[in-house]
């Protein structure tokens, strides 16, 4: 299989809360045949929250010198795992490339380190790589430990696609409110993917992180679509609303009275399983703090 | 009568449906062009996940209030803070108005002006910690950062909120999912940190948004 | 009366007629009771061998009236046309043997009288002479030189024909002014278009065809279609001048509109202050240069647009005017587009932008214009602060304070010119005022002298009683608007067109657009309904068409819409005539005039052979060459009536073509199964129907009769007016023949059923042979 090459950024959550997502990734692409090589020296891309306190132009400015040290190491496409820097990435390099006045300010910017950035590459979100560069028939190939018998809810969230994923430059890879591309990977594995209505629900994103209470609610109701669907676990891809709907399960369940349990992995994770590697070194299923006792199980059974 | 012109300071709120706080906004905020096709459908207020629960405004009534010249309830309200950024809005509205775009940079742009409300709330103090982070080591540093975000409240604020959290700290530890070394810095801080500075000076000179 | 002529019966076999009748029973029926010389029987007559074989017989002169026994005689029409011979037809498909049980017994009974109606009509009917003496005009007379008429006369001139175009200013253009600007017709419906009118002027005034003739009014109109003699009147009512009268062979009325009067709109500030405006008066000044404010001259820096500005109003207009909406947002870009920064606000309750306008609304999004939604609670001078217009603001919530405006405009409606303003009311005697109440009002009955006078007191005592239920005094009559007649016809109904709802001349007649209740005049544009310019366009051209059909028809003799192509017109026999004039004033059409005997005389191009004279005649005296009382009295009495022990009761429905007897066919269709003890005689309309058609029915044993018609009121739906609402008034007077006769008044009913009703016309008849078995047969049978 050719190998496709990217340049890879995983963002400042593969450093810490989303180090799991970083290192299934790594996993699986190597079983797909893409080759990552990391950005060297990226810096954070501003997330959803940046800009209120430090301005929209140094927010873009962030993204930019990212793209600049792209371009220096080749015109390859930039592949993006966490949702949040693909969206500012992918925004930020549209926004230069489509008009003078902002590549203007842009590398006006940027020039106060000698830098520059002419927006000739491609910012892409790794699923719509998965999709469209390596295929559904090329996951399935891989698999070699069907994962019988799991049944999982298949939660996308908003900024994997939204508002990028209907559009040429973002790969048209598929819909806003209804997107099929993680129940397509999670058949994919041999696992069965729950119908699931909450799947591009919002879990509070950053709010939820600087006020908890607010987003509750909104946890709550994918929490319990899933347990109403009987699901083994919660698959997600991205780093943020694996974190969310993860960890404040047990304040959950103390305000509302409800005893929520459910494991929450990436798709990148069941991908490893799925594909024989191990659950621990390639899979990361050591990472998550509610245990995805089924999927370690099938792990094991390799 | 007002006429105002783009590039000069905001105007005040004086009587009520000032076109000149709407053209302001207009010209100065990401996808203020857009906003005057706004025909007041409510899609946006209706697909928003915090519109109810957490904003006093939803979007819809947010730009008839900008439309009204209501400068003060604009640009302080909860409306523009709690915004999740999950983009519903923007691609739901059917006269693709850039919904979110707009209600964050007035954010961006309450908190410059230095409305009160603005500063205080919840997210001007994590985007501060944020950049704090972000400008040191050119990276989120996921416990310094949470901590200089507490501190901001305040010392008994801050150790409450860390109590509150302990368990989840414990259990990401634990997990191996939070940095508990130095914290990963970039080479290229003194650079990152000059394409800011300057950003920021092109920003304010040129008075204007995109 | 008419020639028994050589009657040819065929009796179709086909689409299961065959199988489901004995058509060796319905032989018997046409050769050895009526004797008729030729009888034939066919599997499949409306193929080319069936044709052949009755066009055979009539090419060899055996036959010169086919009786067709076949499909319903609203199918088929063209097949079975032939030259030399009429058609008369017998229905045994859709109202016998798809609406009843093959084989059976009464479905036999049934399927042979509709044979011998059908004979019995053959040998009473004639064919149609048609009408066409004298010369006839192929010119076209438009009323009203606004967009509308030009494009009228335009449109005529092109299809080639002459036009006279009467315009009662001095000059072209009607409500449109040079210089103004008009939506854009074409994307990206940004940039707004010169008028049209500056354009359209110059065509009609080159065209060779049609002759312009400005200042002019037209004071008179008499004749009919084909032969209106038209007189106009030029330099207006004090000193008329002398112009040839002209004939022409239809009349297209475009009269447009005329903004609503501002001057009552003093809750809006109108009047207050010169600063507050109508719509049409800031299209006056921007046709002319810049907008600029009445007080001081200057330009206006602020400016507030209320929409509908006393529209859909209970005390002003209660209607929307369509186009106010698009109208403003085209005056708000004018605005910005002379001076970008003025502040542009436009309150509206609803916004309304069909089509391009919708487009046009984005346009003014995108320049800066704030649409606010709400109520208009009051205007004020301010008092040195600007003209204050105060919104109970439906989106924020609140009442507030639109401030600091220099110029307010009222998006004022449209008012429908009906009548010229300029010239006063026409002098009208009792009985035109009478027949133009009865004009406005469909519900009031048209009195007749004398006949129906019981009937119009009860409607207005029960609309005195209701009014006096709600406080009010005597019921006033619905009066027509002030102002001169348009066309000032010389008709016994009176100088005006008939007009409906809100002054707009419209005529709720269902599938005939342009309407007007009197032949051969056509209504188009504003006059009709408020529109814009696309639309009136439209129906300029829509309305040129008719008038041109018009001319086409008249000269043949035949009838226009809705018996479109009818030769036969009606005949009075002047000798029976006792001068009653109920056939005179019972017209919808106005269709007689008196002669200087006071006998009626027919205009027979005004005619739409409807027959309501025929129903209305006390003495019988009018008939049509192919259709009269005796006719059909003949073929109700050619039905068999069984003995009263055979308990097999007898109905006559008198079904009208236009919508129960279709009704009835689309049962059969649908295979709805209803009684078959009920006979059905097609009418052209219940108002021919005269009320001894009833009564002989009943003297012939029939146990009931239906009067089966359209529906009739507010809301008609008949295509001739007022034919049911006679019937029904008319029937209304059986109940004292009916007890001087010793029978129930149940016997005699009249249905309204809609051309929708196939689904429950079966359950109505059969309901109402339930009633007259409770009842018990008519003990006038067999005598």
């Amino acid at each position: 299989m050719t190998s496709k090459k990217y340049t890879y950024y995983p963002g400042c959550s593969s450093e810490g809360s989303g180090s799991h997502l970083h290192v299934s990734t790594t996993a699986v692409a190597e079983k797909l045949g893409i080759e990552l090589v990391e950005l060297d020296d990226w810096n954070c891309c501003g997330a959803s929250v940046a800009h209120v306190d430090g301005g929209y132009l140094p927010t873009v400015a962030l993204s930019a010198r990212n793209l600049a040290l792209a371009s220096g190491q080749g015109d390859q496409d930039i592949f993006i795992t966490c949702a949040a820097c693909y969206l500012k990435s992918h925004q930020a390099n549209e926004k230069i490339r489509g008009g003078e006045n902002m590549r203007g300010k842009v590398n006006d910017a940027l020039g106060a380190a000698g830098m520059s950035y002419d927006g000739g590459l491609s910012v892409r979100h790794a699923c719509e790589v998965f999709v469209n560069d390596i295929g559904l028939d090329a996951i399935k190939k891989q698999v070699s430990n069907p994962l019988d018998g799991l049944k999982v809810a298949g939660y996308v969230g908003c900024q994997t696609v939204r508002p990028f994923a209907n559009t040429e430059r973002g790969g048209n890879f598929d819909t806003y409110d209804d997107p099929s591309f993680l129940d397509d990977f999670i058949e994919a594995c041999g696992a069965e993917a729950v119908e699931f209505d909450n799947k591009t629900s919002c879990c509070g994103g950053a709010i939820a992180l600087m006020s908890p209470d607010k987003s509750m609610g909104l946890i709550k109701n994918i929490l319990e679509e899933a347990k109403q669907k009987e699901a083994d676990c919660i698959a997600t891809p991205c780093p943020l609303c694996q974190q969310n709907v993860e960890m404040y399960q047990d304040m959950i369940n103390k305000e509302f009275g409800t005893g929520y349990q459910i494991p929450v992995v990436f798709h990148t994770q069941i991908m490893a399983v799925a594909f024989g590697l191990d659950a621990n070194k390639d899979a990361a299923l050591d990472r998550n703090t509610i245990a995805a006792d089924k999927l370690t199980k099938i792990a094991n059974k390799n | 009568m007002n006429v105002i012109s783009p590039q000069a300071a905001p105007p005040q709120a004086s009587s009520k449906y000032d076109l000149g706080f709407a053209r302001w906004v207009y010209a100065n905020v990401e996808g203020g062009a857009k906003m005057s096709l706004c025909m007041q459908c409510g899609v946006c207020s209706g697909s928003c996940p915090l519109g109810d629960a957490e904003m006093d405004h939803g979007p819809r009534k947010l730009f008839m209030m900008v439309r009204a010249g209501m400068k003060d309830a604009v640009l302080g309200s909860t409306t523009i803070f709690n915004c999740t950024s999950c983009y519903n809005c923007v691609v739901r509205c059917p006269r693709e108005v850039p919904v979110q775009y707009i209600l964050q940079s007035l954010a961006t742009k309450a908190v410059a002006e230095g409305y009160a409300e603005a500063v205080k709330t919840d997210n001007t103090r994590f985007s501060g910690a944020f950049n704090w982070s972000t400008a040191k080591f050119g990276r989120t540093d996921e416990r310094l950062m949470t901590a200089k975000y507490y501190f901001s409240f305040g010392l008994i604020a801050a150790m409450k909120m860390s109590m509150a959290n302990l368990k989840i700290a414990l259990s990401m530890i634990k997990r191996k999912r939070m940095h508990l070394g130095a914290p990963h810095r970039i080479k290229g801080t003194g650079e990152l940190r000059a394409i800011l500075a300057k950003a920021a000076e092109i920003e304010s000179s040129a008075g204007g948004g995109s | 009366m008419s020639d028994k002529g050589k009657i040819g019966v065929y009796l179709c076999g086909g689409c299961g007629i065959g199988e489901a009748v004995d058509l060796d029973g319905l032989e018997q029926v046409a050769s050895g009771e009526f004797k008729a010389p030729v009888c034939k029987k066919h599997d499949y007559l409306c193929g080319e061998e069936g044709r052949k074989m009755i066009s055979g017989d009539i090419a060899s002169g055996d036959v010169d009236k086919a009786v067709i026994a076949a499909c319903s005689p609203r199918v088929m029409s063209d097949k079975f046309q032939f030259g030399g011979a009429q058609t008369i037809r017998a229905n045994l498909r859709e109202q016998v043997v798809w609406s009843h049980p093959a084989g059976d017994e009464d479905t036999q009974m049934l399927a042979c009288d509709q044979v011998r109606m059908a004979i019995t009509q053959a040998v009473r009917v004639s064919p149609p002479e048609p009408w066409k003496e004298g010369d006839f005009s192929s010119k076209v007379l438009v009323v009203g030189g606004g967009f509308t008429g030009m494009t009228a006369a335009m449109e005529t001139s092109r299809a080639g024909y002459e036009v006279v175009l009467v315009e009662r200013a001095d000059q072209l253009g009607g409500m449109m002014r040079e210089g103004a600007k008009v939506l854009a017709e074409t994307p990206p419906y940004r940039e707004l278009r010169d008028t049209p009118i500056t354009a359209l002027i110059e065509e009609v005034e080159a065209d060779g065809r049609i002759s312009v003739i400005t200042g002019a009014t037209v004071a008179k109109t008499s004749g009919m279609p084909g032969k209106f003699e038209v007189e106009l009147s030029k330099g207006g009512a004090e000193t008329p001048a002398e112009t040839p009268a002209e004939t022409v062979g239809a009349i297209v009325v475009a009269t447009g509109w005329r903004p609503y009067d501002a001057g009552k709109l003093g809750h809006l500030g109108y009047g207050a202050s010169p600063d507050v405006v109508t719509g049409v008066e800031l299209d006056e000044m921007l046709a002319a240069g810049p907008a600029l404010r009445k007080s001081d001259g200057k330009a206006p820096k602020a400016v507030a647009f209320v929409l509908c500005a006393g529209s859909r109003d209970p005390e002003h207009l209660s209607y929307c005017s369509t186009v106010c909406c698009g109208a403003s947002i085209r005056q708000a870009l004018q605005l910005l587009q002379a001076e970008p920064e003025t502040m542009t606000y436009i309150v509206f309750e609803e916004l309304r932008t069909p089509g391009v306008a919708e487009e046009h609304y984005r346009a003014a999004q995108e320049a800066g214009v704030i649409f606010i939604k709400g109520k208009v609670s009051g205007v004020d001078s301010g008092g040195g602060a600007g003209l204050v217009v105060t919104v109970d603001d439906a989106l924020l919530g609140e009442e507030t304070p639109l401030g600091g405006l220099d110029m307010v405009v009222l998006a004022t409606g449209m008012v429908p010119n009906s009548t010229n303003i300029d010239a006063p009311s026409p002098e009208m005697d009792e009985e035109k005022l009478s027949a133009l109440s009865a004009d406005i009002d469909p519900e009031a009955p048209i009195s007749v002298a004398g006949y129906l006078q019981d009937a119009s007191d009860d409607a207005d005592d029960k609309e005195d009683a209701a009014k006096e239920d709600a406080g009010e005094g005597e019921a006033a009559p619905p009066t027509y608007p002030e102002g001169g007649s348009i066309l000032n016809l010389q008709y016994r109904q009176g100088p005006h067109l008939p007009i409906l709802a809100d002054g707009f001349s419209d005529s709720h007649y269902i599938c005939f657009p342009y309407e007007t209740r009197r032949t051969g005049i056509y209504a188009c544009g504003p006059l009709r309904r408020p529109m814009d310019l696309a639309e009136s366009a439209l129906d300029a051209a829509g309305a040129a068409l008719k008038a041109i059909q018009a001319i086409h028809n008249v000269k043949e003799g035949r009838a226009l819409h809705p018996r479109s192509g009818d030769l036969s017109y009606p005949k009075i026999g002047l000798e029976i005539c006792t001068k009653c004039r109920r056939c005179t004033v019972e017209c919808p059409f106005g269709a007689f005039d008196e002669d200087e005997n006071d006998y009626p005389i027919l205009n027979p191009t005004r005619c739409r052979r409807c027959g309501t004279c025929m129903g209305a005649c006390p003495v019988r005296a009018i008939s049509f060459d192919n259709y009269s009382v005796e006719m059909l009295t003949s073929m109700a009495k050619a039905v068999e009536i069984p003995d009263e022990m055979d308990e097999k009761p007898r109905i006559l429905i008198l079904a009208c073509q236009n919508d129960a007897y279709p009704a009835l066919d689309m049962a059969g269709a649908a295979g709805c199964q209803y009684s078959a003890h009920v006979r059905i005689i097609p009418v052209r309309c219940l108002g021919s129907v005269s009320i001894l058609c009833a009564s002989d029915a009943l003297s012939a044993g029939y146990d009931g009769v239906i009067l089966m018609g359209c529906k009739s009121g507010d809301d008609y739906q008949c295509h001739f007016v007022k034919g049911s609402a006679l019937a029904g008034v008319r029937l209304s007077k059986i109940e004292e023949t009916l007890k001087s006769m010793m029978l129930e008044k149940e016997r005699v009913s009249s249905m309204e059923v809609a051309i929708s009703d196939s689904a429950s016309v079966g359950k109505m008849i059969d309901d109402f042979v339930a009633v007259i078995d409770e009842i018990g047969p008519n003990p006038f049978k067999g005598f």
